[in-house]
């Protein structure tokens, strides 16, 4: 069995120690909004969280691009783990925008431009993991994932850009914002601090996962590698 | 001065907003352990089996 690196371990302790850092700061380092109240704290995991939903997706389709250059099966484990990572950090922001919108927007759902395409964004790569479990060879497998990965990846700055291209009313915090957005604040410096923190954590937490899930499919591989083989 | 609100009393959706973060990397970090551990099971009673065909 492949042991688990020094340098995984070290990255778990860093990890888990940027969280409950991250977690201070929020509850405790962060001011209480003006206009908002405490909700505007979930602002901070909830932009973290959509951060690293993009990011995976990126490298998703980074390691698409790598499988066919290079036809090396780790590429697809690469973009795998990603795709999964993404999702759950996608929905994480998609719910917790949801629980913000309840008490800002009187709503807990609008099928605003910057909502709809992070929905849609989630739903091509819930998509990707269906497709991929109706193709045997694994061959095809990777190489059907890969291509998805790069074409779904236009979701990404689709998602990213409809708040600052279209009319919404999804509040922009870094850049200009559409004048019909709705939970405007700006962000103290303490807030800055935190939200730029919270960003670098969630980066550390992706990492982590990342090289976690990547050692279960690899793990996965050997298992079905030695299966093959007692079988024959 | 005296006409600013106090802001509004909205704990309840940040808890819940807190508990949905945490319960989702909960979760997922306890698949990933539960995958992990399965595959390990899996590899050992494989290779068992090798062993007692060879």
């Amino acid at each position: 069995m492949e042991a688990k690196p020094r340098l995984l371990t070290v990255l778990d302790y860093i990890t888990a120690a940027l969280f409950l850092i991250a977690v201070g700061l929020v509850f405790l380092y962060a001011p209480l909004e003006a206009v908002m109240g405490n909700v505007q704290r979930v602002f901070y995991f909830h932009v973290a969280a959509g951060w690293v939903g993009m990011l995976s997706f990126l490298v998703a389709a980074i390691a698409g691009v790598a499988y066919l250059l290079r036809g090396n099966r780790k590429w697809d484990t690469v973009g795998l783990s990603a795709v999964e990572i993404g999702i759950v950090f996608a929905f994480i922001n998609i719910v917790t925008g949801s629980i913000w919108a309840r008490p800002i927007w009187n709503t807990w759902w609008t099928w605003d431009p910057r909502l709809t395409t992070a929905t849609v964004m989630e739903l091509i790569y819930i998509a990707y993991l269906m497709l991929r479990q109706g193709i045997e060879d694994p061959d095809r497998r990777a190489r059907f994932g890969a291509v998805y990965a790069i074409v779904g990846f236009l979701s990404v700055p689709l998602t990213f850009y409809s708040a600052r291209l279209f009319r919404t009313i999804h509040p922009v915090v870094i850049g200009t914002n559409d004048p019909n957005a709705q939970g405007q604040f700006n962000m103290t410096p303490k807030m800055l601090q935190t939200f730029m923190f919270s960003l670098l954590t969630f980066t550390f937490i992706f990492a982590d996962l990342l090289w976690h899930r990547i050692r279960v499919g690899r793990l996965s591989e050997k298992v079905e590698q030695v299966r093959l083989k007692t079988l024959q | 001065m005296f006409l600013q609100e106090a802001p509004a009393d909205t704990t309840i959706y940040m808890i819940a907003g807190y508990a949905v973060i945490f319960t989702v990397m909960v979760v997922y970090l306890v698949s990933l352990y539960l995958r992990r551990r399965n595959l390990e099971q899996d590899l050992e009673v494989l290779e068992e089996i090798g062993e007692g065909d060879s």
